[in-house]
């Protein structure tokens, strides 16, 4: 019996060696991998770059979302606003990945980044897949701006936009009740055309946003609006047609935006970035969002919406 | 006196008849010497641990393992301590209906020390990954092995305990399985939908 059990603990030391060995063996496979990976995660200290992400449609809505993350201008002005408090913040690199949005939300963004501007902070913008419209009235307040070769950006331009269902409703039988309290207080409705008083009035609203859009980019771009003009007619373009027409100031990925946001700065090759989506769990919740938006964004094409919003938005 | 029943290796006895005999098993704990409850705890959280250590082994190594191996096997030694002790209500419940004596405390013993095989599963994983041949396969294999290995055991103590025959010790041991089977099946259906159908009208 006493042969059996000094068996018995004989395996279970066995047992707690592998445990050990398989413990050490995950620890080195995890090293070895993190040291091949670019990390921006890993714990950092002492003067940086602060990252912010401007990703999607910009809208004013801030709140926190389904699955616990912050979405909206306010939160991009919000992140913006800790990163100016922050000492060990001396340059921003604002990643945009976004068609535009609404009007207001965009100027709020363009805004804070142009006092961030005033403040001698280094911004340096990277484009992604898209940044026109107001994605790329947001860049224009940045000191300097890159976008890769294949990035959708200009869009420069205005848009409101409101189905006009008259002839649906005639024939499904459907009759609106109005009562308002102004000629114009059902203006944009979707039962009715847009009589030509009230097209003029929105052509006013849109002309003075566009104007607006034009002396802000003219602004932060240090340009006159006579040079941007000509190709501010709603066009988009890629990353090197926008160099072309100094929209941009280089071609150039994430990395590259990331080490002129040092030099700007005059930071060290190594200082870090502090981005704000840091641990694993949280980006897989962004991607999971992400997933869902896609999907809440194409129910929302599908159905009747009547919220019309005036845009700095690219809408292909 | 722990230490005394330490050194006398007499507390290995509980894993030696886990392997080797399951009805001696159940007359050693029956016998309560040592005593049997708060070692057999020890094989749950043994197991969770190597159950963590196998799945990572596995698995992409990240960062995440880290809090797995620090404090996340807590966790998951709850989970499997917490489905044991509803697996042994339940199948005290079924005890009791087919007329006989019924012994949750007993019955918790057992199905603790019946998991001990599944720690097996480490070393036996581990060698199909350090000559990189299925692993994958091979741990749900084992797994599978493993786990009827477990159920044998507890049907064999059942079987000792109440001294009921195969058919019989079988019976009560797949009643719970069956049950938590089904519980869990469409209770992840309804979480799914619900939680699919709320995130929906949230965004």
């Amino acid at each position: 019996m006493d042969r059996n059990r000094k068996i018995l603990i004989s395996i279970l030391a066995l047992l707690v060696l592998s445990s050990v060995i398989a413990i050490v063996d995950i620890s080195l496979r995890i090293q070895k991998t993190q040291d091949t990976q670019f990390a921006l995660a890993a714990p950092k200290f002492g003067p940086g770059i602060g990252l912010v992400r401007i990703e999607g449609p910009i809208e004013m809505s801030s709140g926190t979302s389904a699955l616990g993350l912050k979405s909206g201008a306010e939160a991009i002005i919000q992140r913006l606003d800790d990163l100016e408090k922050n000492s060990s913040i001396k340059a921003v690199v604002i990643r945009i990945n976004s068609p535009g949005g609404t009007v207001a939300a965009s100027q709020e963004i363009y805004q804070k980044i142009w006092r961030l501007r005033k403040k001698n902070i280094p911004l340096v913008v990277s484009m992604a897949d898209v940044a026109a419209s107001g994605g790329y009235y947001v860049a224009s307040a940045c000191n300097h701006i890159m976008a890769n070769y294949g990035t959708i950006t200009g869009s420069i331009g205005v848009i409101a936009y409101s189905p006009n269902l008259k002839h649906l409703f005639e024939k499904l039988g459907i009759q609106m009740n109005v009562i308002k309290s102004g000629r114009f207080k059902d203006i944009l409705s979707t039962h009715r055309d847009l009589a030509p008083e009230e097209r003029v009035m929105i052509q006013e609203m849109i002309d003075s946003s566009y104007r607006k859009f034009l002396k802000d980019i003219a602004l932060g771009r240090n340009i006159n609006i006579s040079d941007i003009e000509p190709i501010a007619d709603g066009r988009v373009m890629n990353g090197e047609t926008a160099l072309k027409y100094k929209l941009i100031d280089g071609i150039g990925d994430f990395e590259d935006a990331v080490n002129k946001a040092r030099e700007l700065a005059g930071l060290s090759e190594d200082a870090p970035v502090y981005d704000d989506v840091t641990h694993p769990f949280q980006q897989l919740l962004m991607n999971m969002e992400g997933m869902f938006r896609g999907q809440t964004i194409l129910k929302e094409g599908m159905d009747y919406n009547n919220l019309y919003k005036f845009e700095y938005r690219y809408l292909p | 006196m722990i230490i005394a029943t330490l050194r006398s290796l007499r507390w290995a006895d509980y894993f030696l008849f886990t392997i080797i005999d399951p009805r001696a098993l159940y007359r050693q704990i029956k016998s309560n010497d040592p005593r049997a409850m708060a070692l057999s705890f020890t094989v749950p959280v043994i197991v969770a641990v190597t159950e963590l250590l196998s799945s990572s082994l596995l698995g992409r190594p990240t960062t995440f393992f880290f809090y797995k191996i620090s404090y996340g096997w807590i966790l998951h030694s709850m989970v499997l301590v917490f489905l044991i002790i509803i697996t042994a209500a339940l199948m005290d419940l079924v005890i009791q209906f087919m007329g006989m004596k019924g012994n949750v405390r007993e019955l918790i013993i057992v199905i603790n020390y019946a998991v001990f095989p599944k720690v097996f599963l480490l070393p036996l994983v581990y060698i199909f990954k350090v000559i990189n041949f299925a692993p994958g396969f091979f741990y749900v294999l084992f797994s599978l092995g493993l786990f009827i290995w477990s159920a044998f055991i507890t049907i064999q103590a059942l079987s000792e305990m109440h001294a009921a025959d195969f058919g019989k010790a079988l019976l009560i041991f797949l009643f719970p399985i069956i049950l938590m089977g089904i519980f869990i099946f469409f209770g992840s259906v309804l979480f799914f939908f619900s939680g699919m159908g709320l995130i929906s009208s949230m965004l």
